[in-house]
């Protein structure tokens, strides 16, 4: 900020009114985590004294929680669903994106009517129908299923057309008059050209469906099927009155997350931030 | 949104003749279309259908059914009762909500040289899935022996009495939207024009007369964009319920959606799924003409 003026006595209290409220919010927004990261190195007597950080830490926890019999596999099947469905809803979102942008055929405004629509549909409210389908067609406990209500997106594909018209038709003609394929001017041409665009969709894709609980939880019933955020809650470790090991699993499956968070958070404010 | 909708109708040139190049645009949008039908028009038109029929348990028809079904959902007494719990978590939430994120935004809303910890600390509950939080709350606010009593010196039984598990509940609600209306918020302030700003500072606005008077009033489609999603995911809650608390203590924390759940996967009850799967579609559609005409009113 420019214009630095010299504070008056009331503009100091209120300066430090405002840094005591910001402390006071930001301490109530990371207690849960701060709680989190330090008990996962509690030892079973520590949660029942009054103190937040351990005196010895005990990293039995991780241990604990890192040879459960089926973390790795809920991890495995996160980090696979996660990328199956952030690949395929790509290719669904940028083939359909492309047709409504740069192609011209019988019935486009219906078609594309009815693909909004859905928009107006939450998935919430249709749970029951779609576990049906998914057992009808026999991909209960796949990652097929897990994926499957995520496979296509409206907002998505709004989002792409707006990117893809911005680009106009000259790009696409003079590919033509090349003789390039639709597939290939997409691959070559288009996509290079709304990278950070299609990136971004897929990250987003990405990471909602890494962290998606109730449809995973309705369409596997097999612990090896299991996705890390419906494991998460069915480790046994609260049960058997073993919260350290259930808050490592936490901390686990949490970290890698801030890590990513603190190196996008850049990019995401200067994608939002209108200058 | 709506944006991106006006651009698509750009007049592009497609040689056109051969069958082939005919045939190709439906083959494009096909993967599209054949989803969408899947798992949003066919549960959708199935459900409604279903709605007004009559239906055993393993799903034969036995015949129509009027509106016996939703009559039959809304002499539920669990039913009535799950929509007034819904509708107090939602006034205890949307506002609190609204208050926490837009305070922490414009607390931030000046960039500095230490700026970026509490902007990342803010925005740090984006990285805690929903699954983590709710375990982690329900670790936390135990019930009497909970560390958040320790701390505090309360003796709340929090989420082993009933409105202990509302309190816990919308707070948790907090948690989980926190980080993403405060980095919409926090951005939409500082994208505001700084000439519009300084212009009011020199006009002798300061402080919280330049962001009551000045600020928010223009950043105030923002804010209503993290009203109508709080709002959206009030009136849905149900995932964090299933781990919190699991609808009780007695009922207490049981919302629409967590009945719907029940009824359909615990119950097995056909008539009640089919009937509320329906009502929530209706109001759902409804509530997204509303803000869509209302979002284009302002542009």
């Amino acid at each position: 900020m420019s214009g630095k003026t010299v504070r008056k006595p009331v503009d100091t209290f209120k300066f430090i009114l405002r840094k005591v409220l910001l402390v006071i919010l930001a301490a109530m927004v990371v207690f849960p985590l701060v709680y989190m990261l330090s008990s996962s190195l509690f030892r079973p007597t520590d949660f029942n004294r009054l103190h937040l950080f351990p005196d010895t830490p005990n990293f039995a926890n991780y241990a604990k929680a890192l040879s459960h019999r089926y973390f790795g596999h809920y991890m495995v099947n996160s980090v696979g669903t996660a990328l199956f469905a952030a690949v395929v809803r790509s290719v669904v979102v940028i083939l359909a994106a492309f047709a409504f942008t740069h192609l011209r055929f019988k019935g486009k405004n219906f078609f594309l009517g009815a693909l909004v629509l859905t928009l107006f549909v939450p998935q919430e409210a249709i749970l029951y129908q779609n576990y049906r389908t998914v057992a009808a067609l026999g991909l209960i406990d796949t990652w097929t299923g897990i994926v499957s209500t995520s496979l296509f997106s409206a907002a998505q594909m709004l989002l792409l057309m707006g990117a893809f018209s911005g680009i106009g038709k000259e790009p696409y003609d003079a590919a033509r008059i090349d003789g390039a394929t639709d597939l290939r001017y997409i691959a070559n041409v288009l996509i290079p050209m709304t990278g950070p665009v299609v990136l971004t969709m897929g990250i987003q894709t990405m990471i909602t469906t890494f962290n998606s609980y109730l449809w995973p939880l309705l369409v596997t019933n097999r612990p090896q099927s299991r996705t890390i955020q419906v494991g998460i809650t069915m480790l046994g470790f609260v049960e058997a009155s073993d919260i350290g090991a259930q808050m490592a699993a936490l901390t686990i499956v949490t970290v890698p997350f801030l890590v990513v968070l603190a190196l996008a958070k850049k990019r995401i404010e200067t994608a939002l931030i209108r200058s | 949104m709506t944006c991106a909708c006006k651009a698509y109708r750009l007049p592009l040139v497609t040689p056109s003749g051969s069958l082939k190049y005919k045939i190709k645009p439906y083959l494009f949008i096909a993967p599209a279309v054949i989803l969408a039908a899947l798992f949003w028009w066919y549960p959708s038109a199935k459900g409604f259908v279903s709605s007004f029929l009559t239906m055993s348990n393993s799903g034969k028809v036995m015949g129509f059914a009027g509106l016996k079904n939703y009559i039959m959902l809304f002499s539920d007494r669990n039913f009535l009762k799950s929509i007034w719990t819904t509708l107090r978590f939602v006034l205890l939430f949307v506002p609190l909500n609204t208050v926490l994120t837009v305070l922490a935004a414009s607390l931030t809303r000046r960039r500095s040289k230490l700026s970026f910890i509490p902007e990342y600390l803010f925005f740090s509950p984006v990285a805690i899935s929903l699954s983590a939080y709710s375990l982690l709350f329900r670790e936390m606010f135990r019930g009497e022996a909970s560390v958040v009593n320790r701390i505090f010196g309360l003796d709340s039984g929090w989420i082993t009495d009933p409105t202990g598990a509302m309190v816990t509940l919308v707070i948790l609600g907090v948690f989980l939207d926190f980080g993403i209306d405060y980095i919409l918020l926090m951005c939409a302030f500082r994208s505001l024009d700084k000439n519009i700003i300084e212009a009011a500072r020199i006009d002798g606005a300061g402080g919280w007369s330049l962001l009551f008077g000045v600020e928010l009033p223009m950043i105030g489609k923002t804010v209503m964009v993290t009203v109508f999603l709080a709002l959206k995911d009030a009136l849905l809650i149900c995932a964090p319920i299933i781990i919190l608390t699991e609808g009780g203590p007695f009922r207490s924390t049981e919302t629409i959606m967590f009945y719907y759940y029940v009824e359909a996967f615990k119950s097995g009850n056909r008539a009640i799924q089919n009937s509320l799967s329906s009502l929530v579609l209706v109001i759902a559609a409804f509530a997204m003409i509303i803000y869509e005409r209302r979002g284009r009113k302002r542009q």
